[in-house]
């Protein structure tokens, strides 16, 4: 009997989970077979589709990007270091995650657009951040920056500081030891932040929306047109989003960030 | 070659020091302590990786305390080895020759690898020089981290338990190795433990460190006869520590707080002190031949328990005072000592410590 009751529980962990993972998969799964391979064939056949699905991913990306260049440095003082008002910055990072994004629009808008204090000051310089490529990069940075910082901070702080400190009496300078020795040992936890953001910035529409309506982004096509033409019309770009995430993520699970599972049996 | 002057460490709310220290150079010096005693903490500020709150730390005269590690000229070793698990054996003993080991292919790296495999000749692991960190034992792992710390020609070695991850076989090559670095090439050492027998095995100056305050600097002898302070005493495994103060009317006795006297050679100092005797000083008297001598103590008690610990046995005796003594296994069986009978117990006045 004392054998059968770890089965039964870990049965019910599996119903449970099965229950979440189908309410997961059933609207797209619903949505892609609902479309079939034709609609998909008619999305990539249309001009604005293909545009605009290149728009959101090289919006992404280059959010990602800028996010990689500002975050992953913060992310490993915030890992690495104790001071005044850590606990305030990390809550600062966090914030946009608990915005409401059509909020979170608003509030770029009254810094970054036309009236807005770093908006009023590019202006002469050419740049804008309303109806432009870069006001959507800045709203997907907005709204998706906690995920590659926070990921970042984590899998920093999983690594033995004491590497450092032997790579610093081998020679390294902090930069060296942080270059040579610690981001080689985070660099999967890193690129699975970067992804987790690039996800969440391809699928943005709230603050997207309310600083740059257009060019349009794919969440915002498909708005557009299920308010004008209804579902059918809105189905084409919102599958071949889901496709697009689906492919990416499952790449990025399964042949660049493999080494999770080895490790965790390494470790037991 | 290593001086800490009036050094102070905090990290979060323990504290060590102030600490003055001198280690000369060429020395195997043993900075020895229980768990949590912030021996660590005094390594890594030799080290630079930790900042001191107060001091100064001198390395070859020099005055290195606000250098920085990189700057220092110290190899460090840890408990668990900490490769690089990234690199390969070969490149974790590079990376102290060449800053641009692994960001320089071709001609600057094929330039490396006589030095490369000239450590690792000397430290045994010549044949894992392509192996992964993760497929190496602990002993592997502990030799490749000291080719890897001395590839960078550090002017002190400093250790941090280098041997307790690692099995009993892989410890006593280790120890030779060590040894061997310190006297066939001058390399002055700091190495931590807790671990006794580590010390005794390696080390040729103890420093001992409980609570975050040093008790004692000396040789590994004077430390474990002579201890300077009553944690000392009980750090290096003196199972015998009693309240005492001079006996009445007897200069060379001390009353113990328990009851009962012990003769000590010389007068017994003034005051309020502990009475230290090892386990291994006393001896059990076997029973119609008391062979007392001159300045001992004779004592008479009755055997509370027995405790075997493979072939040397600790006698628990009830004088009182409760005495320990270590007792061989043959002895124990010579001697019929056994729970609930009564012993004599000969205490040499020598032996007899007073702190």
């Amino acid at each position: 009997m004392r054998g059968r009751r770890p089965s039964l529980f870990w049965a019910a962990c599996a119903v449970a989970g099965a229950i979440l993972i189908a309410f997961v998969v059933l609207p797209a799964a619903s949505m892609i077979v609902g479309a079939g391979a034709g609609l998909l064939g008619e999305a990539l056949r249309q001009d604005d589709i293909r545009r605009s699905l290149w728009l959101t991913a090289s919006a992404a990306l280059i959010a990602t990007a800028i996010a990689f260049v500002v975050g992953v440095p913060l992310a490993y003082l915030l890992a690495r270091r104790d001071f005044v008002g850590k606990r305030a910055i990390e809550g600062i990072i966090d914030l946009p995650i608990v915005f409401p994004h059509t909020a979170a629009g608003i509030a770029l808008l009254t810094v970054y657009g036309r009236e807005g204090v770093i908006g009023r000051l590019l202006a002469p310089f050419g740049i804008s951040f309303t109806e432009t490529v870069a006001g959507i990069v800045l709203a997907m940075l907005f709204v998706s920056l906690p995920f590659l910082v926070d990921t970042a901070r984590e899998t920093f702080a999983l690594v033995d500081e004491r590497y450092e400190h032997v790579a610093r009496t081998l020679g390294s300078s902090p930069g060296g030891a942080f270059l040579r020795v610690t981001f080689p040992q985070a660099w999967r936890g890193v690129l699975s932040g970067a992804v987790l953001m690039w996800g969440r910035g391809i699928s943005e529409f709230g603050a997207v929306v309310i600083l740059a309506y257009n060019p349009k982004v794919i969440s915002v096509l498909t708005f557009e047109r299920f308010e004008g033409f209804g579902l059918r019309a809105a189905q084409p770009p919102a599958v071949l989003i889901v496709i697009v995430a689906f492919v990416v993520f499952l790449v990025a699970r399964t042949v660049l960030l493999p080494r999770r599972g080895r490790s965790r049996k390494d470790a037991a | 070659m290593i001086g800490l002057r009036g050094v102070e460490v905090v990290a979060g709310d323990f504290s060590v020091g102030p600490l003055d220290l001198d280690v000369p150079a060429g020395e195997y010096a043993v900075l020895l302590g229980p768990s949590g005693a912030g021996k660590t903490l005094v390594l890594e500020a030799v080290a630079g990786v930790r900042a001191v709150s107060g001091g100064a730390v001198l390395i070859c005269g020099e005055d290195v305390t606000s250098m920085p590690a990189e700057r220092r000229g110290v190899g460090l070793v840890f408990q668990d080895g900490l490769l690089f698990p990234h690199l390969t054996v070969a490149q974790n003993i590079a990376y102290g020759i060449g800053a641009a080991w692994s960001l320089w292919p071709g001609r600057r790296r094929r330039a490396l690898r006589p030095e490369v495999a000239r450590l690792a000749a000397e430290t045994g692991v010549a044949d894992l020089l392509d192996r992964r960190p993760a497929t190496l034992s602990g002993g592997e792992r502990q030799r490749v981290a000291l080719a890897r710390a001395l590839a960078a020609g550090p002017r002190v070695l400093l250790l941090d338990e280098p041997l307790s991850a690692v099995d009993a076989d892989a410890r006593e090559g280790l120890q030779d190795l060590l040894r061997r670095l310190n006297i066939d090439e001058g390399l002055t050492v700091v190495h931590v433990t807790h671990d006794l027998g580590e010390a005794f095995a390696v080390g040729g100056l103890f420093a001992v460190l409980v609570a975050g305050r040093l008790q004692q600097v000396g040789a590994p002898g004077d430390v474990l006869r002579r201890p300077a302070t009553v944690e000392v005493a009980r750090f290096t495994g003196a199972r015998n520590v009693f309240e005492a103060r001079p006996a009445p009317g007897d200069s060379s006795c001390l009353a113990l707080a328990l009851g009962g006297t012990l003769r000590i050679s010389g007068p017994a100092p003034a005051g309020v002190h502990h009475a230290v005797v090892r386990a291994d000083a006393i001896t059990v008297v076997p029973e119609g031949c008391p062979r007392v001598g001159e300045g001992d103590t004779l004592l008479t008690g009755r055997v509370r328990r027995v405790v075997c610990a493979g072939a040397t046995s600790v006698v628990e005796v009830d004088v009182p005072p409760l005495f320990r003594v270590a007792v061989a296994a043959r002895e124990l069986e010579a001697l019929a000592i056994e729970q609930g009978g009564t012993v004599s117990l000969r205490v040499p006045a020598a032996a007899v410590h007073v702190v």
